[in-house]
């Protein structure tokens, strides 16, 4: 089937990209949005040009390094799957599909579809991981934690942190992100220790460099890991029993 | 090494370009969900009031005479008028000074290219626009029915408030206008119920559900009951005696 693509072109941060549109002859329906960018990219480099620059890895929506726009929706028309498992059946025969890298303030672009996320990683930094000595190895069921409590913990660990939920909220915020990692860590045993410090410091590096969020539900349908809306609501939950609570846990 | 310690986290290094946003957005946010409530239970209690209207001019009157001596005398004359008025007032402010200060964030943090899909209502992207078109409504009206200047109808009488209240509605541009804002108003209602659950913590799923139904329940009584006033003055139901 013949598609029509119509690509973001940036050779590097410095300067203004643009679309530019590329004739793709025989895609076909069982391909995944990457390996129509594979596609293309053949057909750039035996045409002597630039091949478009994307990142990708797993490519079974377990990693997280693959994201882009297609025609404005992170990721892709289907909601909740990541890039490399969208296919081309979602589109028709002589289709125009606009694809761009993520878009929000936070994430510049590096090149092409390849954008700056290191802007999660500094969330991260600021305290999604557990940093307290734990003492020589206990019993294994000396520390107990629930079913329910472990189910609830890993629908918030999740998170493959590809940052779409950023690019498609309207006001550019990472609430979704944040609350997954706030929440996955304050059900578990050890992240319970840090809980209050944590969201303090979280939710202040998120607040650099990332939006308000305004309950819109954007970055929900377009999570590839399912990440429940109430991660949002976690966010200032964490935060407000930090500041009641003023203490470290 | 005995019991289990946490080490502080270090805050990572703060990109020199992007200062932490003062006040924080997780406060103005609170902000907002604690003057919304007082806003949506206002609105609801004057709602209640408004209905008067149906019972007839005197137990209207009476209903607004009383409001003005609410708590006497605990507090003389109608010092708890004022001291509503007060909070009313700084919540106000409080209210649209964040709103504002979180759309504008909004903005810069989404960048240059502004997200055009829509998946979700409408109503949650519109809470600015329909935010302001309120706050001059709120204008309108005080000016209009509380202090009958400017844009008050003909012959405003302090000590008539029902009349006051046919008077402005039976002039056809003021009751389409006030129709418009209460539907605008049950929109922004709606999502900002929604809000506020979520500005507040509620992370449960019960809880969310209720209060997801709760907003358009209340959303809706407060457009169809309000809404119903000036219709009810336009097709003559609605009438001085
Ligand atoms: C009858 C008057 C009003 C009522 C009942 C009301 C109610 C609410 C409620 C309950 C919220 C949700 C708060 C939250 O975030 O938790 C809200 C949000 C909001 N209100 Fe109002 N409001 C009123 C007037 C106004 C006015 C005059 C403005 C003027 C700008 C305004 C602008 C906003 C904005 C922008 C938000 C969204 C904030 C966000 O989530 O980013 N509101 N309102
Ligand atoms: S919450 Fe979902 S959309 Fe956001 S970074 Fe994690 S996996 Fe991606
Ligand atoms: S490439 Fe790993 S999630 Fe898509």
């Amino acid at each position: 089937m013949r598609l029509i693509l119509e690509v973001w072109r940036q050779a590097s941060p410095q300067v203004q990209g643009h679309l530019e549109a590329y004739e793709i002859d025989d895609a076909r329906e069982e391909m995944s949005l990457l390996e129509l960018l594979d596609r293309l990219n053949h057909q750039l480099i035996e045409a002597d040009q630039e091949p478009v620059a994307f990142e990708s890895d797993c490519r079974e929506g377990i990693c997280g390094t693959c994201g882009v726009d297609i025609d404005g929706i992170p990721h892709g028309p289907e909601d909740n799957v990541p890039a490399c498992g969208q296919h081309v059946r979602s589109f028709n025969d002589g289709d125009t599909v606009r694809i761009e890298p993520f878009r929000a303030a936070g994430f510049s672009v590096i090149r092409d579809l390849i954008v700056d996320r290191t802007g999660l990683d500094r969330i991260i930094q600021a305290g999604g991981t557990v940093a307290v000595d734990a003492g020589t190895a206990t019993d294994a069921d000396a520390l107990l934690v629930t079913h329910e409590a472990a189910e609830a913990a890993l629908d918030f660990a999740a998170c493959i942190g590809c940052g779409a939920c950023i690019s498609a909220c309207p006001n550019g915020a990472a609430y979704l992100f944040t609350g997954a990692k706030l929440q996955h860590l304050a059900l578990m045993p050890h992240g319970k220790m840090e809980r209050g410090r944590r969201a303090r410091a979280m939710i202040t590096q998120m607040e650099h460099e990332f939006g308000p969020c305004s309950q819109i539900g954007e970055c929900a349908l377009a999570c590839p890991a399912n990440v429940p809306l109430s991660a949002i609501a976690t966010v200032n939950k964490e935060r407000l029993r930090a500041l009641l609570r003023r203490k470290d846990n | 090494m005995s019991s289990p310690t946490a080490d502080p986290i270090p805050l990572a290094a703060r990109p020199a370009a992007t200062p932490a946003p003062f006040p924080p957005t997780w406060a103005l946010k609170v902000i907002m969900a604690l003057t919304g409530s007082l806003f949506v239970a206002f609105v609801l209690f004057h709602l209640a009031g408004n209905l008067k209207v149906y019972i007839g001019a005197e137990d209207f009157n009476h209903y607004a005479e009383w409001l003005r001596h609410l708590l006497n005398p605990l507090i003389p004359g109608s010092g708890f008028l004022w001291a509503f008025r007060a909070v009313m007032v700084g919540s106000l402010v409080l209210h649209v000074y964040s709103g504002i200060t979180l759309w504008v964030r909004g903005r810069r943090s989404r960048g240059n290219h502004p997200r055009k899909f829509i998946a979700r209502r409408l109503s949650s992207r519109t809470m600015f626009w329909t935010g302001l078109i309120v706050l001059c409504f709120i204008i309108f009206h005080i000016l209009d029915l509380t202090m009958g200047k400017l844009v008050a109808a003909d012959g405003f009488d302090p000590a008539d408030p029902y009349s006051n209240l046919i008077h402005s509605f039976s002039r056809a541009p003021v009751a389409v206008f006030y129709g418009l804002t209460m539907a605008l108003i049950a929109f922004h209602i709606s999502h900002g119920i929604w809000s506020v659950i979520n500005d507040l913590g509620g992370t449960g799923k019960r809880l969310r559900s209720v209060v997801f139904i709760v907003a358009g329940v209340v959303a809706v009584v407060v457009a169809i009951g309000n809404l119903s006033i000036p219709i009810a003055v336009q097709a003559g139901i609605l009438a001085v005696s």
